[in-house]
């Protein structure tokens, strides 16, 4: 089954059999100054430019309204840039955007499928406006149901399904002809938990076989688990692009907080100046809080053995101790500026997540 | 690219090569059955546009009929039965039923991205909307052959009548029926297309559609001859595609001029009546068509709206 998979999710080679691309790089997507502007005037992408290498994952983030969709669609060929360019494996979206189609697959935020039809019914369909030739059609239909493990329910028709279920069906449609860059927009929204994981499992695996894969996103949890490389998207325009680590390390301190078994006024003052008095920890800020003390640095182990030295040699107790480290949200929120709202906008959002379940 | 990867690309060349070779005969076809085997699977659609109209045939028989004889003799001759004069007016109702809630399988397209997805795939946009335009036509066909025999049926009850007095113009004539039950209910396509396209919207597009369709039938020479039936009616009745679709396939089923709005000679016989009636359908089917595919083309065009 291993080999069928990787057969399934394998690259195949747009470049090699048409006209002579544009551009000659090993580059998925290239989008240079990309500007959309609606007829209305609205400008949803205000100059994005994006390097994506092959077999590289990437998340693009931003919240509601920032100009993910558009930017999308975009590079798919739904909607041709108002300037600047974008090229996907090598082909112009513009000038060759029947050669980008049939290299990419597209899964939209909606649900894609089917529902009427049964999952090996649906791939059939895909199979056929693919032009995949008919004697391989059955070998890659029972590999993508394989891979999105949906051989069970291979029959019944996908409006029994649960969400996840649909969706990791749309999922399996997206892949028939091979393509070698995939996008993914909002993937997850809407479905539970579990679902979700499930879903990240097939993308970390669809990935892992040399897909590029390119990830919208309002979860940083998300971002943060499966994404190499995250470029964020606020106002239509990029506002910070790295490694997830790497945003962190800008933005981010770890906090280690540690609770006092007897936390007296006069107790924690002298340990507090202990702890500032530490050469190791220069780069830190030390706070009292009720029931002991939180050191804010950029390195938390190295932060956590001086403080434990300190408090031991002070014959200071210790009740309990926790080490936060900053999460994408907290990177997020600092990037886009006005912190309130945008943190009760992710409640919202998680709110929304947790009452998205039912199956439509 | 390392070398053993290229060699794994080159027996896959042949593979994309194939890919892009689809012509419009096979994404038509694509487009043809999975409407067809969609439509097949929500047999209620189908059950409940064919059985509105038997349920209305049999009841407009019984009733109207008891008291359309004297109408019915002085529009088009004592010797026909109200039955025979009633079946192109259900069939009629049950190919407008049917082409009135064509822009529903749009809307649903829209909303679950289904057309976005096959607007990215390499299929043709043009095929793939004929294509379920056909399968409507398939079902609206067997409908009206249903109907056909359910009318004979009655008739054959009532007065033990033979189908050469039922179809006056025998097969050559049933053909012609259906042809013209497939341009009538191409207007109504059209007509629910650009509904759809306009609102994008499933329960508007069902809305719109029984609200305009149901008035439209009395508003026509469909179930009494237009003459006994108030002015008023008879002016909106010109502008009425049903009157048109009615009155030529009564035409062809009881072989003679039946046309109610205009008095026409120059073609002799029934064709007074068929061919200005299918001219007048036609043009309705191109201008309301022309509309439909200008929208569809703007919601499927890649520059920003």
């Amino acid at each position: 089954m291993t080999g069928n998979l990787q057969m399934a999710v394998q690259q195949s080679s747009p470049r090699t059999n048409r006209t002579v691309p544009t551009q000659e790089n090993d580059l998925a997507i290239d989008a240079d100054n990309v500007h959309v502007t609606y007829d209305d005037g609205t400008e949803a992408v205000r100059g994005v430019s994006l390097d994506v290498a092959e077999g590289e994952f990437l998340g693009f983030l931003g919240p509601n309204g920032a100009g993910k969709t558009t930017t999308i669609r975009t590079l798919v060929t739904l909607l041709y840039p108002t300037e600047g360019s974008v090229s996907i494996n090598g082909y112009d979206t513009t000038t060759e955007p029947q050669a980008v189609r049939e290299s990419i697959g597209y899964m939209a935020q909606e649900t894609s499928i089917d529902l009427e039809l049964t999952p090996r019914e649906n791939l059939r369909i895909a199979c056929e406006m693919y032009g995949v030739p008919s004697d391989e059609r059955n070998e890659r239909i029972e590999t993508l149901l394989d891979l999105v493990d949906l051989h069970d329910v291979a029959d019944k028709r996908a409006e029994t399904f649960s969400g996840g279920m649909q969706k990791r069906l749309d999922t399996a449609t997206v892949l028939v002809h091979r393509p070698p860059v995939v996008f993914l927009d909002e993937p997850t929204t809407g479905l539970d938990p579990e679902a979700r994981l499930r879903v990240w499992d097939y993308f970390e695996k669809i990935n892992s076989r040399g897909t590029t894969v390119f990830l919208t996103t309002q979860y940083l949890e998300e971002a943060d688990r499966l994404c190499d490389r995250v470029a964020v998207l606020e106002d239509g325009q990029i506002i910070a692009e790295g490694t997830p680590e790497s945003l962190k390390d800008t933005v981010g301190r770890d906090t280690l907080t540690v609770a006092f078994e007897q936390p007296t006024d006069r107790q924690k003052r002298r340990v507090i100046e202990a702890v500032r008095a530490v050469q190791t920890l220069d780069d830190a800020t030390v706070e009292s809080t009720p029931s002991g003390l939180a050191v804010h640095a950029p390195d938390v182990t190295r932060a956590a053995t001086s403080v434990f030295e300190v408090l031991t040699d002070a014959d200071v107790a210790i009740s309990a101790f926790d080490v936060d480290s900053p999460t994408l949200d907290d990177i997020f929120l600092s990037l886009t500026g006005d912190d309130e709202s945008a943190a009760v906008e992710s409640e919202i959002d998680s709110t929304r997540a947790a009452t998205q379940e039912v199956p439509r | 690219m390392s070398p053993e990867i290229e060699g794994d690309e080159v027996s896959e060349r042949s593979v994309t090569q194939k890919s892009s070779g689809n012509n419009a005969v096979v994404d038509l076809r694509i487009s043809f059955k999975r409407w067809l085997v969609k439509t097949s699977r929500n047999p209620y659609v189908t059950f409940t546009s064919l059985v509105q109209p038997v349920i209305f045939f049999v009841l407009m028989a019984e009733v109207l009929g008891a008291v359309a004889a004297g109408a019915l003799t002085q529009a088009v001759g004592g010797n026909i039965h109200y039955v025979t004069y009633l079946t192109p007016a259900i069939m009629i109702q049950s190919a407008l039923a049917a082409a009135a809630v064509s822009g529903i399988g749009l809307v649903d397209d829209m909303e679950t991205g289904m057309f976005d997805k096959t607007l990215i795939s390499p299929m043709g946009r043009g095929a793939m909307f004929v294509g379920k335009l056909l399968s409507e036509l398939v079902r609206i066909i067997i409908q009206t052959l249903v109907i056909l025999a359910l009318g004979f049926g009655l008739l054959w009850m009532k007065t033990g009548g033979s189908i050469g007095s039922y179809i006056q113009t025998g097969l050559a004539g049933m053909l012609g029926i259906i042809a013209v039950t497939v341009i009538f209910a191409g207007v109504f396509m059209a007509y629910s297309n650009i509904v759809a396209l306009v609102t994008r919207d499933r329960e508007a597009t069902i809305m719109i559609a029984n609200l305009l369709t149901f008035p439209l039938l009395f508003i026509s020479s469909a179930f009494v001859p237009l003459d006994v039936l108030p002015n008023w009616i008879q002016t909106l009745a010109i502008v009425n595609p049903i009157t048109y679709g009615v009155d030529a396939i009564r035409a062809l089923m009881l072989g003679q001029d039946v046309f109610s709005v205009f008095e026409i000679t120059v073609f002799g016989g029934l064709w007074n009546t068929v061919v200005p009636a299918v001219a007048v359908l036609i043009g309705f089917l191109l201008v309301l068509g022309s509309v439909a595919v200008h929208l569809l083309n703007n919601a499927s065009k890649t520059e920003v709206q």
